[in-house]
């Protein structure tokens, strides 16, 4: 191969490789851009559907009830029945006053007046003549009450008093739930909860396939440089470029990983309903629990609290799953770029070689699938035993815990790596080490 | 040096038995007092619900007013019953008496009563009517009636059975901490946790320091390659040790809570304050146990995996290390026991990031606070659930105490041993 043409491949590879780097850096950069901006929205989301401003605020329920109570006010009528019963009380209360009266007047009487009174009262007045006339008077009643001036009048007394110990019964929830009404509502443009959510619902849809479509371009990016390496696994000269690209790859998935989120936990009761009164009282989509979190804002979750055992596992896991793998990937680029002096020096062999021990980005993966089984099933445990379908009362829960883009990158970078340091073995290290592995056993026999 | 070492390894042992002790107490401690502030005997207690209520009845009795429109409109409507019913007195004494006897009568009431001087006494007379309604004592009658009435619809089976439910837990309490009152007994709990938190803690620090002179006489001793095979040996006990406590004692404890809730009923203000809705205190064990009793196939296998990394991957390890150190150089270099002794140390390391991140998930769960506080709303009256009191327990320190041991275990013995450790 003359050296013109050598040169030219070179560049090309280049190129080629930089073009995908380019690529694999543009999509990285939007996947962290939109799964931080998804992580705010749901937040967002989270925070103004949250169930204390549902099912726990006394104000919400008081809303409710009264809604159902004053239309029941205001639709009040009386029916026949009810009225025919009232105009038996009504009856009886009468009689009963006129025989009271009687009863009064029939006293025996100590005064000349008083006894000149009941005589006049009794060859005047008969008292079944009035006790027949009951009927009608309490016909009277019945028929002044029922009329309708008298029934809105008497409504408009009763709605009064329902303000009045609707008035009487609160809690704080009003003026913060307003607040942040205001607040999302101005965030996102809208004017009222269903706008709201038509907005939050289709923008979450297009991030989470745009994201998805992100992620799989990346690794699709690092796929292409693989294959490409691939094609050139016989050009001995080519190896340490490509090697030395690889890296940074490897490098850029491994921040994407850990800048993006992981897992999203999210509980809710979708739906609480029963009814009062012949009416439905309904929840809807009150958000019970939410976290999303990537690798990062795990480590700084816990190295940012007061309590030192929560720094020392944030910082063990800083040091073991972000800093070491860095470190190591530094280190076996050092290893081939620089001279054999350098690359020979203790700590660059050591994290090159020797720290996979300590390098824990696979035993992460699998941790944190872990947790999210775990969890996922704890929560569905614990949610099902939410779930209640007697009598009137009906609540669905709702169980949204999902992996997110971030752990798929993740994963691609712990391959990535695996498959790099079998390729690293095989093609340059093999006989570096051999060699260097036969100087120390000669070193300590001797 | 084998003197010094077995004294230190008693220590560790001593520390260690202490810590497993004290765990223990202390979970039994803090699930009482989960149990005394459940939301059971809380918010969802028939007792402390009666309170509120006989207040709302006194209250709304006893303070009931009409004002002055309201009272307006319910005079205006008296006085149409009134007239109407003079109306109708009036049309019957108009109608043509037929009898001798009733012209008399009609005479005489026409000259005697006068109606509209009757009339004109109606709206006094409503008056009186509304005042007699609305009067003090009356309404004192009404609310000792109502109280009767309540008071009666509490003796029902129901509210008494679940009322000597809850008295025989508090009293039960009560006589094993000695005390008289929830105040008291919430005090006490808080003393006696407290006094456990510090000595927990100290026994654990004991336990790391021991770990850390062992390490200090690796250092000292690294010329004297002789020592090194009994060094080595009474490491591992020292890392048995701390495998033991680490899986048996609590690790995590999970507590969510709804920290407050305020809310004025009717009048009544009602104030409701650290309700327990789930307590739980967990060691790894308990940990596989809870996971291996769910019902999803994968929870199982999540179950499996914390068992096989947290006991017998470190178990594998440990002996395997003795193995490559003591026996033959064939079975020493078996692919297996090289395996264990060299490289399986870190995969332990994925139970203690499993607890990590469920930490950062449920208990370091901030994030309604954050935001409440980044919108300058004050949270204190609003009803949250929390779960701040979530901690991480000494037995998580001890584990991952045990983990780095372990790697650095190995780390020594690729350097001390007369294998190919690769």
């Amino acid at each position: 191969m003359t050296p013109i043409k050598t040169t030219l491949l070179r560049m090309i590879l280049i190129l080629g490789l930089a073009v995908l780097l380019g690529g694999e850096a543009f999509f990285g950069y939007r996947l962290y851009k939109l799964s931080a901006e998804q992580e705010q929205i749901k937040e967002d989301y989270s925070l103004s559907n949250s169930i204390t401003f549902g099912i726990f605020s006394v104000d919400e329920w008081r809303d409710k009830i009264a809604a159902i109570i004053n239309p029941q006010i205001h639709d009040f009528t009386l029916s026949p029945e009810q009225k025919k019963a009232m105009q038996a009380q009504v009856e009886q209360a009468l009689h009963g006053l006129v025989n009271k009266a009687v009863a009064k007047i029939n006293k025996p009487q100590k005064t000349l007046g008083g006894k000149l009174k009941k005589l006049a009262f009794n060859s005047m007045v008969n008292t079944d003549d009035i006790q027949a006339q009951v009927p009608s008077f309490a016909r009277t009643i019945i028929a002044k009450v029922s009329s309708p001036v008298s029934t809105n009048r008497l409504k408009d007394i009763a709605s009064a008093k329902v303000g009045q110990l609707e008035l009487q019964t609160y809690d704080s929830t009003a003026e913060a739930n307003q607040q942040i009404t205001r607040y999302v509502y101005g965030k996102y443009h809208v004017s009222n909860a269903a706008d709201y959510d038509k907005v939050i619902n289709s923008r979450l849809a297009t991030i989470r396939t745009v994201t998805y479509n992100y992620a799989y371009a990346m690794l699709g990016c690092v796929l292409a440089a693989l294959a490409l390496w691939w094609l050139m696994r016989k050009q001995a000269h080519l190896q340490t470029i490509l090697f030395v690209m690889s890296l940074v790859y490897a490098l850029l998935l491994l921040l994407v990983g850990i800048g993006t989120a992981i897992v999203e936990v999210d509980a809710r009761i979708r739906s609480l309903n029963f009814t009062l009164l012949g009416q439905k009282v309904d929840f809807e989509n009150q958000v019970l629990f939410f976290q999303r979190k990537s690798l990062w804002g795990v480590v700084e979750t816990l190295i940012s609290q007061s309590k030192p055992d929560a720094i020392v596992v944030g910082s063990l896991i800083l040091l073991f799953v972000i800093v070491l793998p860095v470190l190591r990937m530094i280190a076996k680029g050092i290893h081939i770029v620089s001279s054999k002096k350098f690359a020979g020096s203790g700590i660059v062999r050591y994290l090159a070689f020797e720290a996979a021990k300590w390098d824990m980005a696979d035993v992460m993966v699998v941790g944190i699938l872990m947790t999210y089984i775990g969890l996922n099933g704890i929560l569905k445990s614990q949610l099902s035993s939410l779930n209640i379908h007697s009598g009137g009362l009906t609540t669905v829960t709702e169980n949204n815990s999902s992996l997110q883009p971030g752990y798929i990158i993740f994963v691609g970078y712990v391959v990535y790596t695996a498959v790099l340091s079998a390729i690293f073995k095989r093609t340059m290290g093999d006989g570096q080490i051999r060699k260097k592995q036969y100087r120390r056993a000669a070193v300590v026999t001797s | 040096m084998v003197a010094c070492l077995l004294l230190l390894l008693g220590c560790e042992g001593y520390f260690g038995y202490r810590l497993h002790v004290l765990s223990d107490q202390q979970e039994q401690i803090k699930k009482d007092y989960a149990d005394v502030n459940n939301i059971a005997f809380g918010l969802l207690s028939v007792d402390e619900w009666r309170d509120q209520i006989s207040g709302i009845i006194n209250h709304q009795v006893k303070h009931f007013t009409l004002n002055a429109k309201q009272k307006g409109e319910l005079q205006t409507e008296v006085q149409q019953i009134i007239y109407a019913l003079i109306n109708k007195a009036e049309a019957l004494l108009n109608k043509k008496p037929k009898t001798l006897g009733g012209k008399i009568k009609k005479l005489a009431i026409k000259t005697f009563v006068n109606e509209d001087s009757i009339k004109a006494k109606v709206p006094a007379l409503a008056k009186s009517i509304i005042a007699k309604i609305d009067n003090p004592e009356n309404k004192n009658k009404l609310s000792t009636l109502a109280m009767g009435k309540f008071n009666q619809a509490q003796q029902s089976q129901h509210i008494d059975s679940s009322l000597t439910a809850k008295d025989s837990v508090m009293n039960k309490m009560y006589s094993k901490y000695h005390v008289s009152s929830p105040d008291e007994l919430n005090n006490k709990l808080d003393s006696l946790l407290a006094g456990i938190r510090t000595t927990t803690y100290d026994c654990s620090f004991g336990m790391l320091g021991c770990v850390v002179i062992v390490l200090g006489f690796w250092w000292v001793l690294r010329k004297r390659v002789a020592l090194h095979g009994t060094l080595f040996i009474m490491s591992l006990l020292f890392a048995f040790i701390l495998l033991a406590v680490g899986l048996t004692a609590s690790m995590i404890e999970v507590d969510c809570r709804i920290g407050s809730l305020d809310f004025v009923l009717l009048g009544e203000h009602a104030v409701f304050k650290n309700q327990v809705l789930f307590f739980q205190s967990k060691s790894i064990l308990d940990v596989v146990e809870v996971l291996v009793k769910q019902p999803a196939v994968d929870s199982i296998l999540v179950g499996i995996m914390i068992l096989v990394f947290s006991i017998l991957f470190p178990l594998m390890k440990l002996t395997s290390t003795g193995i490559h150190l003591l026996s033959k150089r064939k079975l020493a270099e078996n692919r297996v026991i090289k395996y264990f002794a060299f490289q399986s140390g870190k995969w332990s390391m994925a139970d203690v990031i499993v607890i990590a991140i469920l930490m950062t998930y449920i208990g370091l769960n901030g994030l309604l606070d954050k935001q409440l506080a980044s919108l300058n709303i004050k949270s204190d009256t609003l009803t949250l659930i929390t779960t701040n009191n979530t901690a991480l327990q000494p037995g998580y320190i001890i584990f991952i105490s045990f983990v780095l041991f372990g790697l650095i275990l190995s780390t020594i013995l690729k350097s001390i041993t007369p294998y190919d450790s690769h």
